[in-house]
């Protein structure tokens, strides 16, 4: 025992200068840091900051747990690089990231409430982009990140009524500048053409068959709608090619104007893909002049658009050493770059990933396996030699096509297939959903989850609109050039006046609802604890 | 504008600091006290141990004390007892999450009618169950397997000889089945269930744990060949709404209130508990002094006020807790599947966040 006193001393010892050091710092730390004591110790640690360092660092110095590492680097990044933000940097960039510290702030503060501990989504938000996502009810929906809202990205917009027999099978964006428009193919066999900045319902044609077939029968599994060919030509007319379930692949070209009048469709050019088996993928390369089509039982083959003929087909892969033959199964693919189309990814229901070159063999060039789901979606790096492929049971990941080696798995929680995977055509993010209904966005870098968007619903397909982005900066930019004439100073004070504001405002909102909770508790008790009363003492001196 | 919130700032940070001081002092005088933990012999901490209980105790039992002579004399004084602390517990504490359910929720509700189990549960098509196992089946397997049909009305067992699941699926598809159940049996012990919706509903795979046969509970009664009636507890989310509803396509939708049998799914963190019971309202004679209520009914008849209505339950049928492992989309397909929700390790970072 006497052993155990003479340590206990020496610890107290030891830890007394601390102690003073940590008393003094105290009496300039925040009020939250009040709230602060609450927390466990070795959080209360962390907490507290010696007060020569800026205001804004203290605050990034609460948001680090021990117990997380990594929390300080993944909330606290540069919104511009992307890359974490040193403590010296944190000055410059104060008036950056002013929103995601009164974003953190909040959740902070919510944490304090619920005072257990509950770790929250660690989303550092996005940059401003523009997502428009197509379900199973047959509803669109725009998803939207703004820089000023704390770059959580939220539900702008829905379009349609709920009804399962418009259930999007799929669907494709036109990303011009002037006009964009959106194709959308639905269950009971319709093709929509809506102009994806309103919504507005441009053409509406049935998708014209074989005579005698259901539509329900004979989905729609591909739809891609041509870009360049109506930039060139200037009357309001677009091409389409589709590609039904049963093999039936049709290209048209529509005169889109308003739904109310006739719209004449005119030169269908139509032919088979395949003679059986059923078609669960296809794509157009990024030149529009050649499309691949694969499926159950279809070997992919590779179609000229121009000349309606079939330029290319792969053959099995040969048995493997037990003598085991996997039957041909392509459930995704995509060209592997805009410029060529002679190289391709083709994904099976046998968790197989194989790179095809056409120009070399008809089997594929590399193949390797992930994990043990159907691949469910692949998307290219338009840039660079990366795929992100995700499966049936919602792991993502993005893989090194040129070596078929895993770069690296996409972490957050994810739990349902993942049925689309776009990539954003400028910032450094793509966008993945599926059933389990949200809409996640991730850092390619770091590969870490930006943000994730309940969408209520099994999500079939998600659209970047590259467009929104510019709209922004010069938004933005003009914004600044009417300002500029007036004062340089003037402007700075004026952006940093609007933040604080805004942030002080809300404690005091609280103090207020904390005030009178207070009071009713006086009213009602007529009891109190010490540290209540001298709060709201505090308070009364503000 | 940057300097004028530097002041504010500095301000608060004095006034946080005078309560910040008392606080470190008492924690840094708590630090001081030797902690039974530090104390290396363990006959002495486990005495010091002991003795931290019991005062613990007797605090805990003081306070309790403390609170109902509170609550008697405010009683007493006719003023109102002051509110009673809420425990907090981990599911009212669980994390926030924005798949739950809201009754408000258009979208919702267009999706239930869109959804595979409508056509059941809206009383087009009668619900009609098969029922098989695994491929080994004894003991214990077939026992549950009958008190299951006793529960469930219009289930069919079928041997499961040799045959794939899949060739099962589309044999049930064929004789116009609504669902399939999988009973999983390992070391004679059954361990999973499989619910598979048909012709193309999602496919649940659930873990069966502590199971209790009816023959094992004590005083249990048995059930009549009424239709049930359904009690879903908890199902709040989105996920746990379709495993309600996966549940509820199990049962006919026009309980037999005259047979006065309930079967219970409780969802409680995430763990389905199943229980089976009759009940019986009794009528017992109450005494004089009980409530207000029976007064106000004095007036219209002596006879009723005598009379008191109560519920009496009696457990029968099995006893046992589900867990979700996955929910497939489509029929049952191992290879081929896509998930609609599959746990995952990563999910498990809180004790406070649940998915149904």
């Amino acid at each position: 025992m006497i052993q155990i006193s003479r340590s206990s001393d020496a610890r107290s010892k030891s830890s007394d200068p601390e102690v003073t050091r940590r008393s003094g710092s105290t009496k300039k730390t925040s009020r939250v840091l009040a709230v602060s004591t609450l927390l466990p110790l070795y959080r209360r640690r962390a907490a507290i900051v010696p007060p020569s360092l800026p205001v804004a660092t203290s605050r990034f110095r609460r948001s680090f747990s021990p117990s997380h590492p990594h929390q300080f680097e993944a909330k606290v990044s540069c919104p511009i690089c992307k890359g974490p933000v040193r403590e010296k940097q944190v000055k410059g960039f104060k008036r950056l990231l002013l929103p995601f510290i009164a974003k953190e702030e909040q959740t902070q503060t919510a944490c304090n409430k619920t005072m257990p501990r509950t770790t929250t989504v660690e989303c550092p938000g996005c940059p401003p982009l523009r997502a428009i996502t197509f379900d199973s009810l047959g509803l669109i929906k725009v998803v939207e990140a703004r820089g000023e809202r704390g770059g959580a990205p939220s539900v702008v917009e829905r379009w349609g009524d709920p009804d399962a027999s418009k259930c999007v099978l799929a669907a494709s964006f036109d990303d011009t500048k002037h006009d964009p428009l959106l194709a959308v193919a639905r269950k009971n066999g319709l093709i929509e053409i809506i102009n994806s900045l309103n919504g507005d319902l441009h053409v509406s044609i049935p998708n014209v068959g074989d005579a005698g077939v259901q539509p329900e029968d004979d989905g729609i599994v591909g739809l891609h709608l041509f870009k360049r060919r109506r930039q060139e030509s200037l009357s309001r007319s677009c091409t389409l090619l589709t590609c039904s379930t049963k093999g039936n692949a049709s290209m048209r070209s529509i005169e889109v104007s308003n739904p109310a009048e006739s719209t004449s469709v005119d030169s269908i050019k139509s032919w088979n893909v395949c003679g059986s088996g059923t078609v669960l993928c296809s794509k157009v390369d990024g030149n529009e002049k050649y499309a691949l089509f694969g499926g159950k039982g279809v070997e992919v083959n590779v179609w000229d658009l121009e000349m309606c003929t079939k330029i290319w087909t792969a053959k099995a892969p040969p048995k493997n050493s037990l003598g085991i033959f996997t039957p041909t199964w392509f459930t995704s693919a995509t060209f592997l770059s805009t410029d060529d189309h002679r190289k391709f990814v083709a994904g099976t229901n046998s968790h197989q990933v194989r790179l095809y070159d056409t120009s070399a063999q008809r089997r594929p060039v590399m193949s390797f396996d992930f994990r043990e789901t159907p691949i469910k979606a692949i998307a290219e790096e338009p840039e660079g030699y990366n795929i992100y492929i995700g499966n049936g049971s919602g792991d993502l990941a993005s893989v090194d096509i040129r070596t078929g080696k895993l770069l690296g798995c996409f972490l957050g929680k994810c739990s349902g297939s993942i049925r689309s995977i776009a990539r954003h055509p400028t910032l450094p993010v793509i966008a993945s959903c599926g059933l389990d209904s949200y809409l996640r966005f991730w850092d390619i870098k770091t590969r870490q989850l930006l943000s994730a968007v309940f969408m209520k619903q099994h999500l079939l397909e998600v659209v970047f609109d590259s467009n929104f982005d510019d709209k922004e900066v010069t938004h933005a930019a003009s914004d600044v050039l009417v300002q500029e004439p007036q004062n340089m100073d003037e402007i700075q004070e004026d952006e940093t006046e609007t933040e604080p504001v805004k942030r002080k405002k809300t404690p005091k909102v609280k103090d207020e609802s904390k005030k009178r909770a207070s009071k009713e508790n006086e009213e009602s008790k007529k009891l109190k604890s010490k540290k209540k009363s001298k709060r709201v003492k505090a308070e009364s001196d503000d | 504008m940057g300097v004028k919130r530097k002041k504010s700032e500095a301000e608060e940070l004095v006034e946080g600091g005078k309560s910040n001081d008392k606080n470190i002092e008492s924690s840094y005088k708590k630090k001081r006290e030797i902690l039974p933990s530090m104390i290396k012999n363990k006959e002495k901490r486990s005495i010091v141990h002991a003795k931290m209980k019991q005062e613990k105790k007797l605090e805990k039992r003081k306070k309790l004390k403390a609170r109902d002579a509170n609550e008697k004399r405010a009683l007493e004084l006719g003023e109102e007892p002051p509110p009673r602390a809420i425990p907090r517990t981990i599911e009212n504490t669980r994390e926030l999450d924005e798949t739950v359910c809201r009754p408000d929720d258009e979208e919702l509700f267009a999706g239930n009618d869109a959804d595979e189990f409508s056509s059941v549960l809206k009383q087009e098509r009668t619900p009609k169950i098969l029922m098989t196992t695994c491929r080994y089946n004894s003991t214990r397997g077939p026992a549950f397997i009958k008190e299951l049909q006793a529960v469930i009305p219009n289930a069919h067992y079928f041997k499961r000889g040799t045959y794939d699941l899949k060739k099962i699926v589309d044999y049930a598809n064929k004789k116009d089945f609504t669902s399939i159940i999988v009973v999983h049996t390992n070391r004679r012990e059954p361990d999973a269930l499989l619910m598979i919706g048909l012709p193309n509903g999602p496919t649940a795979h659930f873990k069966l744990s502590k199971l209790v046969l009816r023959k094992e509970i004590k005083n249990h009664g048995n059930p009549t060949g009424h239709k049930p009636e359904l009690v879903l507890n908890n199902f709040t989310t989105r996920l746990g709404h379709r495993i309600g509803r996966l549940i509820q396509s199990l049962f006919p939708q026009d309980p037999e209130f005259r047979g006065r049998r309930v079967a219970t799914f409780h969802n409680q963190r995430d763990f389905i508990f199943f229980r089976h019971h009759r009940y019986i309202f009794e009528s017992k004679e109450s005494k004089g002094s009980d409530s207000k209520v029976k007064k106000v009914k004095d007036a219209k008849g002596e006879k009723i006020a005598q009379e008191r209505v109560i519920a009496r339950l009696q457990e029968c049928g099995p006893r046992f807790t589900l867990k979700l492992i996955s929910l497939q989309h489509g029929t049952f397909d191992t290879k081929g599947g896509e998930f609609e929700w599959v746990h995952k390790p990563e999910m498990d970072t809180s004790r406070r966040r649940f998915f149904l």
